[in-house]
């Protein structure tokens, strides 16, 4: 190749490349984006009675007296101290997961509540996941020393 | 007293480097030898300086000196003699006190290797590394001083994060520092360019080594990092996608992109731009990735107390040091003169420049799922968090044209020569692919994502096996004897197959892990058997035990398979009272073909136990590949040196 035609090529490439990458970025972040919700703002923006097709994430604290262990599973029930969302999850809870930690569940939201793949608590007693701390705050619940 | 002077030592180093800059600033337009001479000695007299503020640092770990604030906050007197060493960079300040020791070490090692003519570009270098010192002395007096004192003395520390100890997470920590600073001798050969207004091959073979030093141990860092999560964090995965492993993932793309085009710049010296262009931003990924990480940005277990101030003072630092070389290469990138050649379609030429195309592209997507995220929260409000869903969906079909060329690349030539055997050996790739791909299709449990990723790993090996027995026949050597391998080994370059050789292991891991693991999760009582596939678990016992810092609930199990007696898991549950935490501990019996992974949850003598069992094919290919790629960086560096010395001797011969 000649450096005449080596550009050409090479910008073709970059061209094809690049648009293929924003294609591949934009349909994903379409589809994966998993978005965080306290259990009032989930209430506030779809109501009680909505399934939402979207993978969610809510998070607050464990309501206290809310854990049900089953045989399978478990239920409890996310609280920002406006509002309750319940949870149910049928894997392993980690190990910092107790009432009144904060947490976050990530899953399906269907008949009313949460059906969750994953709960996610933090790995330092003292820690509080930041966007449940955000959240608290806003509603005057909690006053951390952060 | 002592740890007052690791303080003052570390002022000293400060004071030193500051006079350092200033007198290379003030000798930058008149150098002279002698310049060069008093600013190798005086990176010497900061390394010695720092060295001495981290021995210090340490030795108070090691007796427990709570009368420091970082030790009184992060060790204990119980804990075992490794971890109160470790401890001393497995906290913010501490990492720190080693990210600068690091930095003057490689600084030191730059000044003190020999270099032909050449004082003038490792003039501007050593002042260069100088000057980040300096940036990062100045956050660690400023922000996060290791020496501080607390005036009540505690009787006892508050322990270390229990998760942190552990022999894994020990070394994960230095080896991931070194790949991280190695990557700012690239920088600073780059902004010496810059400055100097010269480049040439021989910079390019110098260069290459430190980008291969940096590139091994960041590759080890990872890879240790991941092992880490892998058996501790007891998930059962060994990659997450997390911001914090992306935040150490990108500066390893670009110093892998930097790797290969550095190859075209030493042989044919065009590309030159793109080179200096790609050694700033692996610097600058390297710097993001602290500010990530120690910024409290984000949360992990990597954040320790965070505190906003220091993360602006690591954005300034980071503006400082990327800004300057940026605005530099900006008006002076256009003076270096490049190569008029030519080159074909198919040569090494297009292959690497294709290859960088497709690594920077992977990082872009990387970043921008790192970023959006926080973009989104500081424009409108709105959390989101973006997981792997997103990176299987845009990173991996990037990469999976980068292993097609990968195996074939190695058979094009330079510039416009023809390559003699690439028809065959496509011919042998795609035969053998078709192969593989049939095979995987008859396996249970396939998918096409299964076959393309397991077919990509065959057809990645048969390349590399390829180009090693060209080479072998070529050389002429006969394999009778043991000793003819290491002739062979020390005839040819082989480090780049053993590295591509890793790759292609990594990717049958991944493949294995990926696409063939199985799961149980379940509640079972003592006495339970339950199968996966053809292995059985049976639950034998439940013990509670006094560990040294902490007590521990154990289950039992046994593991047979095809009615082999395989042998023992066990499972813990520990609580440390010190830190108040609790850990899980994964049992894994491992071995060539795979994982048996479990996990031990809440429960009791009468509900039973819930416990989660992974079966993961193949996941050890994951680190052995890993440990294979910066194995093949080290046999490069070796076998470049000897080649470099025969060639100088070779040349004074001459003369």
């Amino acid at each position: 190749m000649n450096p005449k035609y080596r550009r050409l090529f090479i910008i073709t490439l970059i061209i094809c490349t690049l648009g293929i990458a924003t294609q591949l970025i934009l349909m994903a972040i379409r589809d994966n984006i998993v978005y965080f919700y306290t259990p009032n703002e989930l209430i506030n923006k779809y109501g009680i009675n909505k399934n939402i097709k979207n993978k969610i994430r809510v998070g607050g604290l464990v309501l206290e007296d809310s854990v049900v262990k089953n045989k399978n599973f478990v239920n409890f029930t996310i609280t920002d101290k406006k509002d309750e969302i319940r949870v149910t999850f049928d894997g392993q809870l980690p190990d910092l997961f107790r009432e009144g930690q904060g947490i976050v569940a990530e899953g399906f939201f269907q008949n009313n509540k949460l059906v969750a793949s994953q709960v996610l608590a933090k790995h330092d007693e003292n820690y509080m996941p930041p966007e449940v701390a955000d959240a608290l705050k806003k509603n005057g619940a909690w006053k951390g020393d952060k | 007293m002592i740890p007052e002077l690791g303080h003052v030592f570390l002022v000293l180093a400060f004071v030193a480097s500051i006079m350092q800059i200033v007198f290379w600033t003030y000798h930058i337009n008149s150098f002279n030898e002698l310049a060069l001479d008093i600013l190798k000695k005086s990176a010497l007299l900061n390394c010695i300086f720092i060295l001495i503020s981290f021995l210090i640092l340490t030795y108070s770990f090691i007796i427990s000196d709570f009368s420091l604030l970082i030790v009184s906050n992060n060790s204990h007197t119980l804990k075992p003699l490794i971890y109160k060493i470790s401890g001393t960079w497995g906290n913010h300040e501490g990492s720190l006190l080693l990210w600068v020791l690091i930095l003057s070490s490689f600084t030191f090692l730059v000044s003190y290797k020999k270099t032909h003519n050449n004082g003038e570009l490792l003039f501007s270098i050593i002042g260069v590394q100088t000057l980040i010192l300096c940036l990062f002395l100045a956050f660690i007096l400023l922000t996060s001083n290791p020496f501080e004192r607390v005036s009540a003395i505690p009787i006892e520390g508050r322990g270390l994060n229990p998760l942190l100890q552990d022999p894994g997470l020990a070394f994960h920590p230095p080896m991931l520092y070194v790949g991280y600073v190695g990557l700012s001798v690239s920088f600073s050969f780059a902004v010496g360019a810059l400055i100097t207004g010269k480049i040439n091959k021989e910079w390019a073979q110098q260069i290459r080594p430190w980008i291969t030093i940096a590139w091994s141990a960041l590759t080890m860092g990872i890879a240790l990092g991941s092992w880490w999560a892998y058996y501790e964090l007891g998930w059962g995965g060994w990659w997450f996608w997390d911001p914090v492993e992306n935040a150490s993932f990108m500066p390893w793309l670009i110093a892998t992109a930097l790797l290969h085009s550095i190859r075209i710049l030493e042989t044919r010296l065009i590309f030159i731009n793109w080179c200096i262009l790609l050694s700033i931003l692996g610097f600058a990924f390297s710097l993001l990735g602290t500010f990530i990480v120690r910024s409290g940005l984000l949360t992990s277990v990597h954040s320790f107390a965070s505190d906003p101030s220091r993360g602006i003072f690591i954005l300034i630092i980071l503006v400082i040091s990327v800004g300057g070389p940026l605005i530099l290469y900006a008006l002076k990138s256009s003076l270096f003169r490049e190569q008029k050649l030519q080159f074909n379609l198919l040569s090494k030429e297009s292959a690497l420049l294709i290859n960088n195309l497709f690594f920077t592209t992977a990082t872009a997507t990387v970043l921008i799922g790192t970023l959006y995220p926080l973009f989104l929260d500081a424009f409108n409000g709105d959390k989101i968090s973006i997981g792997p869903a997103y990176y299987n969906a845009t990173f991996a079909p990037i990469m999976a044209p980068i292993i097609l060329l990968m195996a074939i690349a190695p058979f094009f030539n330079w510039g416009k020569g023809k390559s003699k055997n690439l028809l065959k050996i496509i011919a042998i790739l795609i035969t053998t692919s078709l192969v593989s791909v049939i095979t995987l299709y008859t396996i249970d449990g396939s998918s096409i994502f299964a076959i393309i990723c397991g077919s990509l790993s065959i057809w990645l090996f048969v390349g590399v096996v390829s180009d090693l027995i060209i080479k072998f026949t070529e050389t002429k050597i006969k394999l009778n004897k043991v000793s003819n391998l290491f002739i062979y080994i020390s005839k040819n370059k082989i480090g780049m197959n053993i590295a591509h050789l890793g790759v292609a292991i990594f990717l049958a891991g991944v493949t294995g892990e990926q696409f063939f693991k199985t799961e149980f999760s379940g509640r079972k009582n003592i006495g339970d058997t339950f199968s996966i596939g053809n292995r059985v678990l049976e639950f034998k016992n439940f013990e509670t035990i006094n560990g040294p810092n902490y007590q521990s609930e154990m289950g039992i199990f046994t593991l047979h398979h095809n009615s082999k007696f395989i042998g023992y898991l066990k499972p813990e549950k520990r609580y440390y009272p010190t830190e108040q935490t609790q850990t899980t501990e994964a049992a894994i019996i491992s071995n060539f073909l795979g994982d048996t992974y479990i996990v031990l949850g809440e429960g009791n003598y009468e509900t039973g136990w819930s416990i989660r069992i992974y079966f993961n094919p193949l996941v050890s290919w994951i680190w052995a590949g890993a440990f294979l790629m910066a194995l093949g960086g080290v046999t490069s560096i070796i076998q470049n040196k000897k080649t470099f010395n025969n060639a100088t001797k070779v040349s004074l011969n001459e003369i």
